[in-house]
């Protein structure tokens, strides 16, 4: 009897609380206010008082000064450790920007959620935040910014893609979306053009090219383009596992064999595998197990500075063979924005370790400023409005942490066809640094100057 | 006889659902409170009739449906069964390609009332087709065959492109709407805020509306089933299997029917369940879903349908109110009054720096963040339920009621 | 660690004169990774009999158990440092050991804590709840695991790092072997270790725990122990699933590793020691040589994890108790 009483005396708690949970839950919605044109009477009006206020629906309150800004990120799922800096990135960045007047006055408030990856997710907070927010600041994930993609065009918002699936492009489907960065697609294009070259260059003859990918746009995406690169460049594919490699789930593992068995028994002198960083390392760590040397690539997000930590037995391997590429320059670059990028950390977060996503972060933050801003001086700060206002953005600059892009104009014409190649430092990486070091500063390889962009490389169904 | 409610004088009473006057007054309220929620009528409950709720209640719903169909597999007829969301997994697709529009992907873009019932008759039939291989297992074997099916069911989902997606792209569900045909406006769709009978709705009240019938209708399958000659066959194959075939009851053939009759329930589920996500990846059906389902069961009371109706609403509707709970922590610790703030900024921590077994934060920090201590919660519950009470939600009830009953003379 | 481009494959290539890699030379890697997969199966399925033969349970927490023995591991080999820390003179290699000792030891505590709380109240009551109960705690424990892992993968810090021995067409990595003989000296401590006073008292109480009292074995004493003997097994078989070439460290995935061990139990049969060692190895060998060799397009991908899985049930469609289970006799 003792035992139940404590049970009882539990529920009783629990009643207790979920009264008064509740009621405070109604406060705890966010600012949905929509105001009209005319100046309010608050007390803390922003400061240019003599312009008139620009029209607002969603997300922007003025009587707290405040603009709302949803992110919908991957922080514990396959590509957590890649997607926290990144978001602590953003942070830095509207921090600084709020210290010095935010957004004629208006500070900008970050509203983060935790996708774990999974679509599901990603579709139900997008439909809680966009009550709440003005715009997305990022997206994370291809199937899951596509899942959301015909919503951001229906209710009239602007996303920043966490992705470089070619389709955010393609003007058959490019809706509300600012993409930055070279998609997928032209990425493997560089990449391999650059790896084969040199390859050449130190053994004479073309190298024999294994595919290896996940499913879904982000993996097909990446593999279509190494194909199309392997027909332009005259390269044999020895063992194609495209889409084939399934990332761990909740009561899975992934077991690396298929793959391992696949590039070392091809034989191949360059593995590309575009994976999660755990898959990766996986089919990494089988085949130097069966003593496979080769050169090993892919996509950028398949590269996570912790394969070159001190204790990781693939630490000496991955830097031996690994040859990576990037959308944007790594922490250690002389670019004028990186160096405020490393000063602003200096001040603002002197603890954080050295990274190369933070200045990812600092991209896409630059573009939703710019298109903020702008919206701000066309006098409309609706969630409409904003995407009218970034689809009209040209050349927003980054400070040399990436190349310009541009949002106006023919997509075969303003497609970024930018690469950089870096390879991986492990005495770096000991010394505090970001662990990689630059090969190969932005370039666009010739068949990917050459390619005509009519549409996404990969279309996904469904 | 007024006084003397539980002497019955005929079959029909004794047998009937709601024997008793209370029972039948109970049982209306209860329904009458579940139609007026979101007409926020209820003072103290209208915080229910907020849309966010609403999907909670209709989630709630929804899961119910599928655990009934594991009460029958395993609290009635006593086959463990960690393989029930492989059957829902079966209805979602099935589902998805009678009802979905054509695409890319497969989908023949039928009404409901073809994909509803067929999701459910597609299951029921991969589970007859199952069944075999099961019953020639017993006990807790019969649970890790059952984890086969879910892992099998795993690969098998990926593997079909062109009905699932694929991994991790997953596909779009046919919505809630009501059509006689393939015609292009459905003359009843749950999807959009509209008026129905005059009364303004929002598309979250529609399809509470349109869930709460189905479950109705689950309930009384469930509870007919549970009085009938195959229900008590059921319950004596649990019992004692050994003694049940002696007495005539055909064990092979009773536990294809629970196997049947359970992935019928099941494949509805799947499909109510993806229709109302509207996206699944095929990993969404995993050993973590089938984990919840027996928990609803069990922590509800395991044989009884009320039992696992209250296990269905315990079980959905605590990480929410944990959420709440912890959002409002983190509320009055920011505003630092009160000795709750101070108590709750020892356990919880609010950013990066702050110390606590806790944290608010979106994403990895200090501490447990709140869907990883709703995942503890969940299974200390779990363990506390089966621990304390094994009877489960309807074993306290039944005690509180027994306590009433004999008020003032308790002991 | 540099060895020549393809040592193994290449020698056979030149007495086999094939492009493609065959049947023949993908059975050496096949073999090798099969035994060692097998090895780590071999004891989570032989700790886990222990603890159904011993006290009747089903623990649905042996992933959980062994994810954290191979976390405490990294966390005392890397983050902890101890006791390395204090005899800094020693190889780094023994100083390994050590630390990866004391979480074994560390894993076999929480283990018998776990017992104690949660099994030892519910001794009577119905298996399906006990089992069930077990589900509660893999839930819990690998919950707050995951939440100390973090989203990286973890590295154990092992003395093994990637490298590798080889001998003809065998190419094994210092760790697999390692694996393999810890398995055979684990085994051979159980063997040994049920021929001891105590050994014997444990068979007893799991052939009848009525009789056993009768004779004054201290039953509780029996549970505790065989949960610790279980819960450090798996520990190991965690460490060794967190180690090249399997993987790079620990992350919150390491605990689906165990879920291999039911198709390993139910082949051998839930309460048969031997058996649950002869399921391990079936089941990684039929795991390794699926992904080497199944690897036909119509059966998609992922198939070398769902395998075990259809083996398991050819199994028991012939021999419903697994190939060395005791059958109960039913006759209706």
């Amino acid at each position: 009897m003792r035992k139940n009483r404590a049970v009882y005396l539990l529920l009783a708690l629990a009643l207790v609380a979920a009264a008064c949970g509740d009621s405070a839950g109604d406060t705890t919605t966010t600012a949905a206010v929509a105001t009209t044109t005319t100046a309010p009477a608050a007390t803390t009006a922003p400061p240019e008082t003599t312009m008139a206020l620009p029209a607002v629906d969603i997300g922007v309150d003025f009587e707290a000064g405040k603009i709302y800004v949803g992110m919908l990120s991957d922080l514990t799922g396959p590509f957590g450790p890649l997607v926290t800096p990144i978001v602590d990135g953003h942070s830095v960045y509207w921090e600084n920007v709020n210290a010095n007047g935010g957004i004629n006055g208006l500070e900008v408030e970050l509203v983060v959620k935790d996708t774990q990856y999974i679509p599901d997710n990603h579709v139900q907070f997008y439909g809680e935040l966009k009550e709440e927010v003005v715009a997305f600041g990022h997206s994370t994930g291809s199937p899951h910014t596509m899942a959301i993609r015909e919503a951001l065009e229906a209710d009239g918002i602007l996303a920043v893609p966490l992705t470089w699936y070619s389709g955010w492009s393609d003007p058959a489907l490019n809706s509300n979306l600012v993409p930055h960065g070279a998609p997928y697609c032209i990425e493997a294009m560089n990449v391999l053009e650059y790896l084969s070259k040199k390859f050449e260059a130190d053994n004479g003859a073309k190298p024999s090219l294994a595919i290896v990918s996940v499913p879904g746009d982000y993996g097909l995406d990446s593999a279509i383009g190494a194909a199309l690169a392997a027909a332009a460049l005259g390269l044999e594919v020895v063992y194609d596992g495209t889409g084939k490699v399934i990332p761990p789930a909740a009561g899975t593992t992934f077991d690396p064999t298929e793959f391992v068995t696949g590039i070392v028994g091809s034989q191949a002198d360059i593995a590309f595998v575009t994976a999660t960083p755990g898959t990766f390392s996986g089919i990494y760590g089988g085949s130097l197990a069966q003593g496979f040397e080769g050169i090993w690539s892919g996509a950028a997000p398949s590269w996570n500075p912790a394969f070159i930590g001190p204790d990781s037995p693939i630490r000496g391997g991955i830097a031996r063979d690994f040859w990576g590429s990037a959308y944007i320059s790594p922490w250690s670059s002389d670019a004028p924005g990186m160096k405020e990028l490393r000063d602003l950390f200096a001040e603002l977060r002197p603890d954080a370790p050295a990274h190369d996503y933070y200045g990812e972060g600092f991209v896409e933050a630059s573009i939703l400023h710019a298109a903020l801003q702008k919206a701000y001086d066309n006098g409309d700060l609706t969630q409409a409005g904003v995407v009218a206002a970034a689809k009209s953005l040209e050349n927003v600059d980054f400070g040399g942490i990436g190349p310009a892009e541009t949002y106006v104009g023919e997509p075969n014409d303003r497609l970024q066809r930018q690469s950089l190649m870096f390879r991986p430092d492990p005495a770096d990486l000991d010394a505090g640094g970001s662990g990689t070091t630059v090969v190969e500063d932005f370039f666009t390889s010739d068949i990917a100057a050459a390619y005509e962009f009519t549409g996404a490389c990969y279309k996904l169904e469904g | 006889m007024r006084g003397r409610p539980l002497l019955f004088t005929k079959y029909t009473a004794d047998q009937a659902l709601l024997p008793t006057g209370t029972k039948k007054v109970m049982a209306a309220i209860f329904v009458a409170l579940l139609v007026s929620i979101p007409f926020d009528l209820i003072p103290g409950l209208g915080f229910l009739a907020a849309n966010d709720w609403l999907k909670t209640l209709t989630r709630v719903f929804i899961f119910a449906i599928g655990a009934l169909g594991l009460n029958i597999l395993t609290g009635l007829a006593g086959q463990v069964s960690l393989g029930h969301a492989f059957f829902m997994g079966i209805g979602a697709y099935a589902a998805a390609v009678l009802g979905a529009a054509p695409g890319a992907l497969w989908g023949l873009g039928l009404p409901i009332w073809i994909w509803l019932p067929a999701a459910g008759l597609v299951a029921a039939l991969v589970g007859v087709i199952v069944a075999p291989t099961a019953v020639r297992v017993r006990g807790l074997y019969l649970g890790i065959v059952t984890l086969a099916l879910v892992v099998i069911g795993g690969w098998l989902f990926r593997n079909t492109e062109s009905a699932t997606g694929g991994s991790q792209a997953g596909r779009n569900f046919p919505p809630f709407e009501l059509r006689l045909w393939q015609e292009e406006k459905p003359f009843l769709s749950f999807a959009e805020d509209g008026p129905w009978f005059g009364i303004d709705l929002s598309a979250e009240a529609k399809t509470y509306f349109f869930l709460l019938v189905l479950v109705a209708v689950f309930t009384l399958v469930a509870k007919n089933i549970q009085r009938t000659r195959v229900g008590r066959a059921f319950q004596a194959i649990r019992d004692r299997d050994v003694a049940a075939e002696i007495m005539g009851v055909d064990e092979f053939r009773y536990k294809m029917l629970a196997f049947a009759i359970s992935s019928f329930f099941a494949g509805v589920a799947g499909a109510l369940l993806a229709s109302f996500v509207g996206r699944m990846i095929p990993e969404s059906w995993d050993l973590a879903l089938s984990v919840q389902l027996i928990a609803i069961v069990l922590i509800g009371g395991a044989g009884t349908v009320s039992g696992t109706l209250m296990g269905a609403g315990f079980v959905v509707i605590v990480p929410r109110f944990v959420q709440e709970l912890t959002d409002l922590l983190k509320e009055t610790i920011e505003e630092g009054e009160g000795v709750l703030a101070r108590i709750g900024d020892v356990f919880i921590a609010t950013s990066g720096s702050d110390g606590g077994i806790i944290n608010t934060l979106p994403g990895s920090g200090p501490g447990l963040s709140v869907f990883q201590l709703n995942l503890v919660l969940f299974g200390l519950l779990i363990i506390a339920f089966l621990i304390f009470e094994p009877l489960g939600l309807y074993g306290i009830w039944l005690r509180i009621r027994n306590y009433w009953k004999g008020w003032p003379f308790t002991y | 660690m540099s060895a020549p481009h393809g040592g193994g494959p290449a020698a056979w290539m030149l007495l086999f004169q094939v492009e493609q890699p065959s049947f023949l030379e993908k059975l050496p890697d096949a073999l090798v990774a099969g035994i060692s997969a097998g090895a780590v199966y071999a004891m989570l399925a032989l700790g886990f009999v222990i603890i159904f033969k011993a006290t009747q349970v089903i623990n649905f927490a042996h992933g959980a158990l062994s994810a954290t023995g191979a976390f405490m591991v990294a966390a005392l080999a890397t983050v902890l440092r101890f006791p390395g820390r204090f005899i800094d003179g020693a190889p780094k290699a023994v100083q390994w050991g050590l630390s990866a000792l004391l979480a074994v030891f560390a894993a076999a505590l929480l283990g018998m804590a776990v017992e104690r709380l949660f099994i030892r109240p519910m001794v009577g009551e119905p298996l399906f709840t006990i089992a069930i109960i077990t589900l509660g705690i893999d839930v819990v424990m690998r919950t707050v695991t995951s939440d100390f892992i973090g989203t990286d993968i973890r590295p154990l810090g092992d003395p093994w790092g990637a490298n590798s021995f080889e001998a003809g067409p065998f190419r094994v990595a210092h760790s697999e072997v390692a694996q393999i003989v810890v398995a055979v000296v684990c085994l051979l401590g159980i063997w040994i270790f049920f021929r001891t006073r105590f050994g014997v008292a444990m068979r007893a109480t799991a052939y009848d725990q009525e009789a056993a009292m009768t004779q004054g074995i201290k039953v509780g004493r029996i549970f505790s122990v065989a949960w610790g003997i279980g819960a450090g097994l798996a520990a190991v078989a965690g460490l060794f699933a967190s180690v090249f070439p399997r993987s790079t460290g620990v992350s919150s995935f390491t605990a689906f590793v165990a879920l291999g061990v039911f198709p390993a139990i139910i082949i051998g049969g839930l309460d048969s020691v031997p058996g649950a060692v002869i399921g391990g190895f079936i089941i990684g060998l039929a795991e390794a040589l699926a992904g080497s060799y199944l690897t036909f397009d119509f059966l998609g991908t992922g198939f070398a994890g769902v395998f075990p899985y259809i083996v398991m049930l050819v199994v028991l469609l012939v021999r419903p108790y697994g190939l060395f289970g005791t059958a109960e006799i039913r006759r209706v």
